[in-house]
């Protein structure tokens, strides 16, 4: 599947052949080592066996089968869904106004500014889950939803703002200046003339944010109830009690959920340009 | 009113109006970030101050740095940390070398080979882990096949670094690519032009340009191996403890939540010092450099 993506988009020139032969066996090596885990929980997942082994004892798909009736999976599988759909539209709207402000705008402490803006970027996650949850107590917010999806609107917003920066950096401002001078006021502007320029790097830090909340553990595992699990609490949790063919099942419901996000943004916008513009 | 905003355009001069809309725009973002994480940690703090006697002093980071049990676990995150950073920069550098000269399809396919394993969730990789290096996994399944002894690679040091390794990997080598891809050619075929053989153009001249990466790529590995637990808590045992790790037990098992916020402050500040240290380091780099 991927294979295919990647044929259909690219030149088709042979490319590693400029490299040493010792590095392109180097690189098959690590690129196995990398895939290995998880194609290893996608293969278990397809086993007709009562348990994990290898090899696999058959095929059959008895575990999905038993993993999509189970509300066990299914409720935290929506809860998870709900939350990263939230945190990425909260997200948006703080950061693409703050986007705009911050390319065009010239005063005093800009960078200071974007630095703070960035900071949940290098803070360790535990910090921002336990600060969370004594502010939860503190102020009394009994909620939990509220305060997970505020600890999840903290770690996308940074990608969401780092996206769209980029995108935004590199737009002639001379378009907006245009629509300007034609009478446009600031509100028309960015309305008719700059989110449409932009939207690629909107689009793709959506994707990308809503990512990130979905597979968020930390901040989760301290600030989710049982009614508000999501689907990698629900597995860690019940990693800690089994180790069945029925993790294995989820794990590759999610992984494909992932997968498919990750070609969308493919398409979209080239994940080669999120991942070096954001460095 | 349409020429006094064409004049304010052109000028690039910034009138009262246009500041106070750069200011909407941003307040929200500000605000947010202020309640819901310089609150929170703000809260932290003061819970970490809370004495068992209802008094407000030091004494739970008297605690921490006077029993020797948490000191070890203080340096076995600090080494461990360091463990994973050296080896994803020694694994890392070939593969992020490989993505930034390899073109075309090869060059798609790396990057997603890369990027998807970062964006599968902790939890499931570590399952995948568990699954590979288990006592029956796969690993040890394929090894007595072939007649050979089982290893012992799961609740250990090997397994956590293996499994943290993998999580880890991907940041390093982007960030070397990303060097590597801005780096500029023709000084690289200026070296072969003058006589020097491939091996020394890339030990004197590819590796030293494109250290930057290798230290940003450490220091966002070094941050994020300190400061993750799930995978230690799923591959490890209860002699691989870290400090993220124990403030989680902290909180879920014996509830001591001022002991757990002088821990995650003490792991704050140390992550803060990390930073610290690449902002020196950078601002001396960029100095020598002139």
């Amino acid at each position: 599947m991927v294979a295919i993506e990647v044929t259909n988009r690219s030149d088709g020139r042979a490319a590693l052949t400029g490299l040493p032969r010792l590095l392109v066996v180097y690189t098959i090596a690590i690129s196995v080592f990398l895939i290995a885990p998880v194609l290893i929980v996608m293969i278990a997942a397809f086993t007709s066996g009562d348990f994990i082994m290898f090899p696999p004892g058959g095929f059959s798909l008895r575990w999905f089968d038993q993993v999509l009736s189970d509300p066990q999976f299914i409720v935290p599988l929506w809860n998870s869904v709900r939350l990263g759909i939230a945190a990425t539209i909260i997200s948006g709207l703080l950061a693409i106004p703050a986007a705009l402000s911050l390319v065009r705008g010239v005063f005093p402490g800009r960078r200071w500014v974007e630095t703070f803006l960035l900071a949940p970027l290098s803070l360790p996650t535990i910090i921002l889950a336990i600060g969370l949850l004594f502010f939860a107590s503190r102020i009394g917010l009994s909620n939990s939803f509220i305060s997970l999806l505020a600890g999840h609107v903290i770690i996308t917003v940074p990608y969401m703002l780092r996206t769209v920066l980029g995108v935004y950096a590199g737009v002639n401002r001379e378009v907006e200046e245009a629509a300007r001078v034609l009478g446009a006021d600031r509100w028309r502007t960015a309305w008719y003339v700059t989110l449409p320029i932009i939207r690629p790097g909107v689009l793709a830090g959506a994707i990308f944010a809503f990512l990130m909340s979905f597979d968020e553990v930390a901040v989760a595992l301290l600030l989710t109830n049982s009614d508000t699990t999501t689907l990698p609490v629900s597995i860690l949790s019940y990693l800690v009690y089994n180790y069945d063919p029925a993790v294995a099942a989820i794990s590759t419901i999610q992984i494909v959920i992932v997968i498919v996000a990750l070609l969308l943004l493919e398409r979209l916008f080239g994940i080669r340009h999120l991942m070096f513009a954001s460095q | 009113m349409a020429i006094s905003t064409q004049e304010t355009v052109t000028d690039g001069r910034k009138a009262g109006r246009a500041n106070l809309g750069l200011l909407m725009g941003l307040a929200p973002i500000i605000l947010m970030l202020l309640v819901f994480l310089v609150g929170p940690i703000w809260v932290n703090f003061i819970e970490s101050l809370q004495a068992p006697d209802g008094s407000r002093n030091l004494h739970q980071y008297a605690r921490i740095f006077g029993d020797s049990y948490y000191l070890i676990v203080i340096a076995q995150t600090l080494g461990f940390g360091l463990a994973v950073t050296v080896i994803c920069a020694l694994l890392g550098y070939p593969l992020g070398f490989a993505l930034a000269r390899s073109e075309g399809m090869v060059k798609s396919l790396l990057i997603l080979v890369v990027v998807t394993p970062l964006m599968v969730n902790v939890v499931v990789r570590s399952f995948g882990w568990m699954v590979i290096l288990g006592g029956s996994g796969a690993l040890n399944a394929g090894l007595v096949a072939l007649g050979l002894p089982k290893l012992e690679l799961m609740y250990n040091w090997t397994g956590v670094t293996i499994a943290m390794v993998h999580v880890l990997l991907p940041f390093m080598a982007l960030s070397i690519a990303s060097t590597l891809e801005t780096l500029d050619r023709r000084i690289e075929e200026a070296a072969m032009v003058l006589g020097a053989a491939p091996r020394s153009v890339f030990l004197h001249v590819t590796l030293p340009l494109s250290m930057e990466g290798v230290v940003t790529g450490g220091i966002l590995v070094f941050t994020l191996a300190i400061g993750s637990f799930v995978t230690v808590l799923l591959l490890g045992k209860t002699s691989t403890m870290v400090l993220p790790l124990l403030i989680y037990q902290q909180l879920t098992t014996s509830s001591d939540w001022p002991f757990a916020a002088a821990m995650g402050i003490t792991l704050l500040v140390l992550v803060s010092l990390v930073l610290w240290l690449q902002s020196r380091l950078r601002t001396a780099a960029m100095g020598a450099r002139r």
